[in-house]
């Protein structure tokens, strides 16, 4: 079965390339199952991407992070935009299945708009998104989609993974959760370019307004050049949003001309290269040295004498040089 | 190594708005550890196929209790076959009698669920047709 393959067949690349929505789908698919297509995947798609701009949507549980990304990104399509989304809801931690339902939120997106919306489980991510999610993304760039909404798992106050995952990002708020206390908790506050206070027609929407007014009196700290706007919605009375999405077009054109867009997919793909390196070497450590058996004896006798594994990580780690050097020699002599 | 999750959306074509039953196979399939795109209510054949598209989903599965369920489930396996999903598997549930079950066999919708069937039969399967093993 083609899904069992490790490489992405050459009908698939043909159908992607000449825009076959299921062969984007199934493109997905493959960052998603097979993590070690990705190299290939890349390899091919990158050359292809146009630069499309990634927006991440994030919050705690029950903001309306789907609603406000469907009207969002509705916006989007009617300024001309070829829009995508991608909606990460969470893993069970227990039976490893997920229940999937932003599109809950999204039908006329997707009924009206022909917009491309892909539900993702976050399966080993804790950040918010799922591993596979920056590559969906990277995929959906190559497609040829130039607005990339990206929603996370309903997040707390750390899960930031969406920070490096996106140019720019939507915190989504709602009043009459939490104070001020709450916001000055590091983490996800810090993340966000523009924050959306939706479901305003609600009590307590001065309150959080005041706490995030005072965030902005006391300063951003010493990393941040500008306070970002913040923007009072209700996607059920559809207000505030044309103000919300005007608000980010005009911070991507900013992203751009400030030089910042390149230099955030320039750490995205530093990071990249320091992970990908990290994994292989890993590999071929782990195959060199037979880990996966040799780590489990070696922490059973740690843990029984109560000993730090450094000395045994250290000499280890020594050993690595010698036994690259031994595998590579007999490759290079002609059998 | 593959990490392949059967992936099954899970829709109510149609007006009926009773999505209990729906919900609870949708729970069923995730602690059976499958991804469940849950779309809800009031969906057209054609939301439903462009979603299967949109997700590469494995199993389209659909509960109508209408009656409907003759105009429905062909039009949705029509617009799978269209759509290039013609090798994923369709079922589904609710009220459908007998005799209507052996002409959605006639259109290649093998089996449908109903009151009385358990949740571990739905289980079992998705898991069997969809023909991929749940986790990696």
């Amino acid at each position: 079965m083609s899904v069992e393959k490790p490489s992405v067949s050459q009908e698939l690349w043909t159908d992607f390339f000449a825009g076959s929505r299921l062969a984007c789908a199934r493109l997905i698919s493959v960052v998603e199952n097979s993590p070690q297509a990705i190299p290939e995947v890349l390899d091919r798609i990158i050359p292809r991407q146009k630069g499309g701009i990634r927006v991440g949507v994030t919050g705690p549980p029950g903001v309306g992070k789907s609603t406000v990304t469907a009207a969002l990104a509705r916006r989007a399509v009617q300024a001309g935009r070829k829009v995508g989304v991608l909606a990460v809801d969470p893993t069970s931690p227990f039976s490893g299945g997920a229940f999937l339902g932003d599109r809950v939120r999204m039908q006329r997106l997707s009924d009206d708009h022909q917009v491309f919306i892909r539900s993702m489980a976050s399966r080993e991510g804790h950040g918010g998104l799922s591993p596979a999610t920056p590559y969906a993304a990277d995929v959906l760039d190559a497609f040829g989609l130039d607005r990339i909404f990206i929603e996370t798992v309903g997040v707390g106050q750390s899960e930031l993974d969406v920070m490096s995952s996106a140019d720019l990002v939507v915190l989504v708020l709602q009043p009459g959760t939490g104070d001020v206390i709450q916001a000055l908790k590091a983490g996800i506050i810090e993340a966000a370019d523009l924050f959306l206070v939706n479901k305003s027609d609600l009590q307590g929407t001065e309150t959080l307004l005041d706490s995030l007014r005072f965030l902005m009196e006391i300063g951003g700290g010493p990393r941040r050049k500008s306070l970002p706007p913040v923007i009072q919605a209700s996607a059920l009375q559809d207000r505030g949003l044309d103000e919300a999405f005007a608000e980010i077009e005009r911070l991507v054109s900013g992203l751009v001309a400030s030089g910042l867009f390149l230099e955030k997919r320039r750490a995205r793909l530093e990071s990249e290269v320091r992970a990908a390196i990290g994994r292989e070497l890993w590999d071929k450590y782990a195959a060199l040295t037979n880990a996966g058996e040799v780590i489990p004896a070696v922490v059973g006798r740690l843990l029984e004498r109560r000993r730090s594994p450094y000395p045994y990580i250290r000499e280890a780690v020594s050993r690595v040089r010698i036994l690259i050097d031994e595998e590579r020699g007999p490759r290079e002599e002609p059998q | 190594m593959t990490d392949r999750r059967i992936k099954v959306i899970i829709a109510k074509p149609g007006l009926d708005g009773h999505d209990r039953g729906a919900k609870v196979v949708a729970r069923a399939l995730v602690e059976a550890g499958m991804e469940v795109v849950y779309l809800g209510l009031q969906q057209s054949p054609e939301s439903i196929v462009r979603a299967a598209v949109d997700e590469d989903a494995d199993v389209i599965g659909l509960s109508i209790l209408s009656g409907a369920h003759m105009t429905n489930f062909r039009r949705v396996k029509e617009l799978m076959e269209a759509s290039g999903l013609g090798d994923r598997l369709l079922t589904g549930g609710g009220i459908i009698p007998t005799r209507d079950q052996e002409k959605l066999r006639e259109l290649g919708i093998d089996k449908v669920f109903g009151p009385g069937d358990d949740l571990q039969g739905i289980v079992d399967y998705i898991r069997e047709r969809a023909g991929r093993p749940s986790k990696g």
